[in-house]
């Protein structure tokens, strides 16, 4: 098992387990890897799996201070613009709030999604999925929960809504008096933590340890590499 | 291409590897046995997928491009600004980093990443040609970069969301916001339904089905 040999710490169901690589379809033998370790195609060289390091644990504490920090971002003001004797204040739900009341409910929508649906997503997902499989457990649902991830993963935009933000600061900079609130640090914070936490683990990992853990069942203990 | 023998590729064997969890599983089998996704050799109707996607992109990028992006209303009247028509300004004004971080985003990945799946769809069905390692890097860029042209509409968020000064200034979104959303959308999907074995298919001169 794992605790004999620390570097080989990905389970795998079917030691023999096979793959094909998503880019070419070569298909080669899947080892598993030590820590640290990368597979590339023999044919084209692309990156086929990866082993990361404490990989789980990893994804775990990224995700749980990403909940923190999407709490506080959600709970404080990005920032505060004083002009023309006028107050107002900008968040993630205010930004989209400002676009309903404009008459672009669409807009308005997709904002929601890509800011707030799409990263809570994946936030809670990823904790809903990887703290029991630290401990070789899988919640019911967990497989659906792993789907939904990966299908949201390249439309969590809040890195992108950063890059606007610092734009539009450019652009107001001379109009107004502008101050900062810890809404904004947690924004910050939050899409360093999500950026951890999804590359923290490998996706052909994940599944693998998911596998593993549904096969033993709730009240068993986990065996990696059964034979 | 040392080391591969024919045989080797696992469309050939009737393997498919799952677009969800990376098993490789019998095509036979329907549904992959580890996630319930559906299996096919390649992804169903690839090249017509990017296609139609593309022109729809192409076709939206034409208003979101013509149109208002953002109104500012204020004492002095209105004003109207387009993508382009902000970008100018703010070059004027000496803004160039705001100028260049726009035009990028809006203008120039937008078209580059349009001409780079035309480019990667014809290699796929053997009208065009390129180096493998060229066309995988296109590829790999084309899913980074795309999600980053967003970072416009967002601004118009933004900007509606702060400048709400009753009659001194208000930014509300135009009519070319919604459309540059479409044009993003469009093209992650585009890239997204592009299936990169394609290009190995054609380098090897096999036809895999797409259904
Ligand atoms: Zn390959
Ligand atoms: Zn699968």
């Amino acid at each position: 098992m794992k605790r004999h040999h620390p570097g080989l710490s990905w389970p795998r169901a079917d030691p023999d387990e096979r793959t094909a690589c998503h880019f070419c379809d070569a298909v080669q033998p899947a080892p598993r890897l030590r820590e640290g370790e990368v597979a590339r195609c023999g044919n084209c060289d692309e990156v086929l799996y990866q082993n990361r390091p404490r990989s789980l644990s990893r994804a775990t504490g990224f995700a749980l201070a990403a909940v923190v920090f999407t709490i506080l971002a959600h709970s404080f003001p990005f920032l505060t613009m004083q002009a023309a004797s006028e107050r107002t204040e900008l968040g993630l739900v205010a930004a989209a709030e400002a676009l309903f009341a404009d008459g672009d409910p669409l807009l308005a929508l997709l904002s929601v999604l890509f800011t707030i649906v799409a990263p809570t997503l994946l936030t809670a997902g990823l904790l809903y999925l990887v703290m029991p499989l630290i401990y070789g457990r899988a919640l019911p649902g967990a497989t659906a929960i792993a789907r939904l991830i990966q299908r949201s993963e390249p439309w969590s935009m809040l890195e992108v809504f950063l890059l606007g933000f610092i734009v539009s600061l450019l652009k107001l900079g001379h109009l107004a008096e502008i101050e900062f609130h810890i809404g904004l640090w947690a924004l910050v914070a939050l899409v360093v933590c999500l950026a951890g936490a999804m590359g923290g683990i490998d996706r052909r990992e994940l599944w693998d340890r998911l596998e593993i853990a549904r096969m033993s069942g709730p009240d068993t203990k986990p065996e990696p590499a059964a034979e | 291409m040392s080391g591969v023998t024919p045989g080797a590729f696992a469309a050939d064997r009737g393997l498919a590897s799952c677009h969800c969890c990376g098993k490789l599983s019998p095509v036979e089998l329907g549904r992959c046995p580890r996630c319930a996704t559906p299996l096919h050799l390649r992804k169903p109707h690839s090249l017509t997928r990017t296609w139609a996607l593309l022109v729809a992109a192409a076709v939206f990028y034409i208003p979101a491009m013509s149109l208002p992006v953002m109104r500012i209303s204020g004492i002095g009247g209105g004003e109207e600004s387009t993508i382009l028509s902000g970008v100018v300004t703010f070059w004027q004004t000496g803004s160039y980093p705001v100028a260049i971080i726009i035009f990028t985003a809006s203008v120039l990945i937008p078209i580059l990443k349009v001409i780079a799946l035309v480019w990667l769809c014809l290699a796929a069905s053997g009208r065009a040609s390129g180096s493998s390692r060229s066309l995988a890097l296109t590829y790999h860029i084309t899913e980074l970069v795309g999600r980053w042209s967003m970072v416009d509409v967002f601004v118009v968020a933004i900007l509606a969301c702060l400048v709400q000064l009753g009659s001194v200034m208000t930014i509300t979104p135009g009519p070319a916001a919604l459309s540059f959303a479409a044009v993003v959308i469009l093209t992650m999907f585009s890239a997204m339904s592009f299936d990169p074995r394609l290009l190995w298919d054609q380098r090897r001169n096999v036809r895999i089905p797409t259904h």
